[in-house]
Formats: structure tokens, sequence, C-alpha cells
């Protein structure tokens, strides 16, 4: 089992096929940003790129994973150089209480990077309904996803 | 003053977007054990026997507590108010609700602490629960705490609220409007869990990385079930993943700590998603009866209420919310003569505590829903009805406080602006101060007239 998580390789891994890749990034390579919201596939809190596509991390066994390219919050951008969604968010006070940010951050990031023309706001509103802010901060995040497609 | 009016950045907004935010459940110190907590599967039992030896013998298991190994099982919320507390913090001959923790295990794994949760061998008695807050008057229903199923207040049972004379005001009815309103319960349900880690330290004290909204709070809680002094420990917080009121309540901490100090290693209480929905606090269920005495040119003479708060198990902070609930059931509204008479109900649901405005936020539905209802009787504009009862300046509230600044008028002005309704001239010529030619009916004049302010929902 092996996984390229934010450019670096960690080959062979010590968790087991069967092991969530949520777990795998928190428990073995104590990456801490995807979050166990509810360990069931239902607020979206686990998010993280595989191969660059939006999916749950609390979900996916390791074996079904191996050998992909992971990115999560921590792989788009640093506090130096933040992505134009993490700057959107942060100008535009689009994040709260935060558990749910670097989900939805990273299921942003995916649509707006999209080849194709600018996604429309119900277009943006789609994209993230699997996501649960429970700060009902709804209006402010797509207002910042919206934002960030200028910022590109 | 530069702040104000400004937009400043949020002090952890470059953390929160990249990612870097330590929760609770982020920390990781070395050697942690995790904790899971054996807890009812009755709504209401006597437990018979309990024996957690085939837990203690497990592989990875490092230390267990029940009631007896809390210094001080029965901590209340709100002591400092002078309401004595009711609830165990491991539950010990009984049971009041499905859910309640009665035994907590440490473990190496959060699998070995799960393995060994089953392993622990206990006998229940089950009750008959009491689970239907409209049977709360009835003396034949079973009481589920030796005090019987309501709270009681210093001087009467019931949270009570009278001014004017009520009886009168409504034998001057034209009309009587009554209605029942019954919202129900609500989890809280923040995307983060309730969790606490504990670690001991070489000097003797204990550090607790806590989820609370109320850090001093939740810190002299744990104190007060350790029996140390605050000096002992060392809280931790400020990285909450969404409270909305359920984050006061202070579950895992003094059980981590406990678990820490028993075994000497870090000790983690993590709530899954289903603890967090089954058995966590929630937003109280509501039953509320109003009748409003009323004219039928649409003034509203007085009200009588019957509230039935179902605060679940426990009493926690419900008779301060029933308070604020009862303190609120005038509405914005100048209504002098009134009768609010609100129990604090014990049932066997999980415990109630707060969240956003509890106790107000049920009130206000229930208010604003009369009102429309009174407006179908009468037949009269919904608007017309809350503008001609609206708190004016120099009303007096339910409390009796006199108002200098009501913002009623104003705000429903405002309100009609938002949502688009052309309302007449007449009610747009209204102001938060009466007119010198306004007019002002008897039932207000005799009390000068009256009124209300200071609608608290959020928090």
């Amino acid at each position: 089992m092996n996984l390229t998580v934010n450019g670096v390789a960690h080959d062979p891994l010590r968790s087991k096929a069967m092991t969530p890749l949520l777990d795998v990034l928190r428990e073995e390579l104590g990456i801490m940003s995807p979050k166990p919201g509810c360990r069931a596939g239902g607020c979206g809190a686990c998010t993280v790129l595989v191969d660059g596509e939006p999916r749950r991390s609390c979900l996916l066994p390791l074996g079904v994973v191996s050998g992909t390219e992971i990115t999560t919050i921590e792989g788009l951008g640093s506090p130096e150089r933040l992505a134009p969604v993490q700057r959107a968010f942060l100008e535009g006070y689009a994040s709260q209480c935060g558990y749910c940010t670097s989900g939805m951050l990273l299921a942003a990031h995916a649509l707006i990077t999209r080849p194709g023309a600018a996604v429309s706001r119900d277009e943006i509103a789609e994209a993230l309904s699997g996501h649960i802010c429970r700060c009902t901060g709804y209006v402010t995040i797509i207002e910042a996803v919206s934002a960030a497609q200028a910022l590109r | 003053m530069k702040a104000v009016g400004a937009s400043a950045p949020r002090y952890d907004g470059v953390s929160a977007v990249t990612g870097r935010s330590v929760y609770v459940d982020d920390v990781r110190p070395a050697g942690m054990l995790h904790v899971k907590a054996l807890r009812s599967i009755h709504d209401s039992a006597s437990i018979l026997r309990l024996n957690v030896e085939p837990a203690a013998r497990l592989t990875g298991v490092h230390g267990i507590v029940t009631a007896s190994d809390v210094p001080r099982l029965i901590v209340g919320p709100l002591e400092s108010q002078g309401i004595a507390g009711d609830e165990p913090l491991l539950a010990d001959h009984e049971v009041r609700y499905c859910g309640q923790p009665i035994a907590a295990v440490a473990a190496e794994t959060e699998e070995a602490a799960r393995a060994a949760v089953e392993a622990i061998e206990i006998d229940y008695q089950p009750h008959e629960p009491f689970l239907d807050v409209r049977l709360a008057l009835d003396p034949d229903q079973p009481h589920i705490t030796p005090e019987g199923n309501r709270f009681h207040y210093e001087r009467y049972v019931e949270r009570r609220l009278r001014r004017g004379d009520v009886d009168r005001a409504f034998e001057q009815a034209d009309v009587i409007v009554e209605g029942v309103y019954r919202p129900t319960m609500i989890e809280q349900c923040p995307l983060e869990t309730q969790a606490a880690v504990a670690i001991p330290g070489s000097d003797g004290r204990l550090t607790i990385h806590s989820t609370t909204q109320a850090l001093y709070y939740s810190m002299s809680i744990v104190a007060e079930h350790l029996q140390v002094p605050l000096g002992r420990l060392k809280f931790v917080g400020g990285m909450v993943g969404g409270g909305f009121g359920g984050k006061v309540d202070t579950p895992c901490e003094s059980v981590a700590a406990l678990l820490a100090l028993k075994t000497g290693r870090p000790a983690k209480w993590a709530f899954s998603r289903e603890e967090e929905m089954l058995c966590s606090s929630v937003r109280a269920a509501w039953h509320m009866e109003i009748a409003d005495a009323v004219t039928s040119d649409g003034w509203i003479l007085g009200r009588r209420t019957l509230t039935l708060h179902d605060a679940g198990a426990y009493t926690r902070f419900s008779p301060y919310g029933v308070n604020k609930h009862t303190f609120h059931l005038a509405g914005a509204y100048t209504i002098p003569n009134l009768a609010f008479n609100s129990y604090v109900v014990w049932t066997n649901h999980v415990p109630s505590s707060a969240m956003r405005g509890f106790g107000v936020t049920s009130a206000s539905f229930a208010i604003e829903t009369h009102m429309q209802r009174t407006a179908d009787v009468l037949g009269i504009d919904p608007w017309e009805l809350r503008l001609r009862n609206a708190t004016r300046a120099g009303d007096i509230t339910a409390t009796g406080v006199r108002v200098p600044d009501p913002s009623a008028v104003s705000t429903l002005l405002a309100a009609a602006d938002v949502a688009g309704i052309a309302l007449p001239d007449r009610y747009r010529s209204l102001h938060d101060a009466r007119a010198p030619d306004e007019e002002v009916p008897d039932h207000l004049r005799a009390v000068v007239s009256a009124g209300y302010s200071g609608e608290g929902v959020g928090v």
C-alpha cells in the first residue's frame, strides 16, 4: 500500500488495506485537517482530493486508493502562499468554527479549477451540497467560492 | 474606537483556511489512552449489579472508573445560583435515560476500549419510563425522581409571573383565542463532537484540552468532581468546532481526568457521532398553551399561558432556561394583564441543555404563531395586530421594567421593507414613541401603558 500525499511519497504504508483513508492520514501520517465529523459519509468534513477529485476519506479503504495522489488542504497552499479559494474564504469571513472548512475548500477548489466556463451560484451550491456547515455560513461560503474564481 | 465599523481580519483566519487549527481531537500526546463508556440501554432502570472485573482483565485495558471512583459524584451546573445538583457523573444505583454513562474504560486503542465496555457485566431492573411531558400534572404517572417529576422553584413548583387582573381581562374580552404549540427537541449537532484529552503532569497538575464553550466554568465543574483546587488544573480551549450551547455541558472532561489520574497516562474521551446524536444534551421539547383575551378590533387585554418544559432526566440548566422563557412570554407586545405558569418537567428523555437563546426561541415561536392565529380569528391584518400591540416608549414589561427605547415598531416596519410588503400609510406613520394624538385604549391607560423589549434570541 502506498500513497502520494501533497507531493510526498509514502511507500510502504503501515496501515492495512481496509483502514479508512481518513485514519491513514490522521493516525499514520499525522495530517489532521481532514475531520472525523461523522465517519459515515454524511458531513463532508473529511473530504480530500483523490487524483484531483473530492472524495470522503472516511468511506475509502486504503486498498481502493493505494497508488493515487492525495491532496489535503495542507497541500493546497501555505499561510504565505494561499490558494485562491483560501484567500477568498479568509477575506470573505467564510469560515466560522472552521471544522468544515478544509473539506469545503477542497471541494470548491476542485470545482473552480475544472476546465470550462465560470461556475454559477447554483453550481457552487450543488457542488457543496454534501458539506454541512452547522454554523450556517453557507451564504458567505458560496460568495467566497464565487469570488475565488476571479482571483485565479 | 478604531475597530468599530472596521472589518478586522480574524485572528485565527489563516490557520482555519490552511488546516492548521488544532482541535481537541487532533491532540496526540505520547501514550494516549482511548476512553469509551458503558451506557444505559434503558430509559429508566435500577442497576442491580455492576461487575467491571472481566473488562479490567482484558489486554490493553489500563483503567476503569465507576461512580465509586468519583470524589464528588453530583455537581450541579447551577449551584452558584443556589440550585442543587441531581445528576451523577456516572450512574450509580439507577439510570434515568437511555445512553446515560455508567462506567468508563481507558484502553490502548478505541477497539480495545469498546471490547472492554462489552465485557462489563450489568444487571438492570427496568422501570416504566415517564416520557410524555403533557402528563406532567397527572399524579398517576410513574415518579422518576424522589421529588416527583417537577422541579420546585423557591416558592412555587412552577415559575410564575402575574401582572394586572387577568380574570377581569378575560371577562371583558370579545374573543378568547387559544392555541397549543409544541416545538420538538433538537440536537445542537456541532460537526466536532464532544471531546476532552486529559494529560497528567509530573508536577501533579492535569492539563485538560476541552471543547468547552465556557472554559473557566468547565474548569470549576471538573475541580468540583475531582475535589482538587483550581490550581491543579490547566485548561486548554478556544478552538471549538461548533457548540451552539451544547458545549457548556462539560460531559467528557471529568471522566477523562479521572482516568488520566488513575492510569498516569493521557486519556481522550471523544463522543462518536452516534453518541452525539443519541445521548448528548439537546434543545428541550416544549408544550405551550396560550390563551389571549382580545377585543374585536385587535387589542390584547390579557394572556394566560401554561408551559411544560421537557428537561429530560436531570435538571442541568433548565430552571434558568424556563425563567428566561417565562419572562419573555408577552413577546414584544404590550399586554397589561398576565398569568404565566411554567414547569420544569423531568422525563426519561436525554437531558436538555443550552442551545441558542434557549427558553426564548420556544416563546417567540409560540407567540408569533399565536399572533397570526389571533389575526385570522379576528379577520384583521396580522401586521396591524402586531403594530397595534407593540411595545412603545415608556411601556412597562411583563417583569415590571419601564422601557425607554423599544424597537418593536421600527423593527416590524423594517421587516416589512425587507420582505417587500407595502404597508398602509397609517402603519408607516407609527413610531416607537406614541404620538401625542395617538389612540391609547382604556386597558393601557390604566397601567400608564405597558410593554416589552429585549428579545434575546441569539447567544
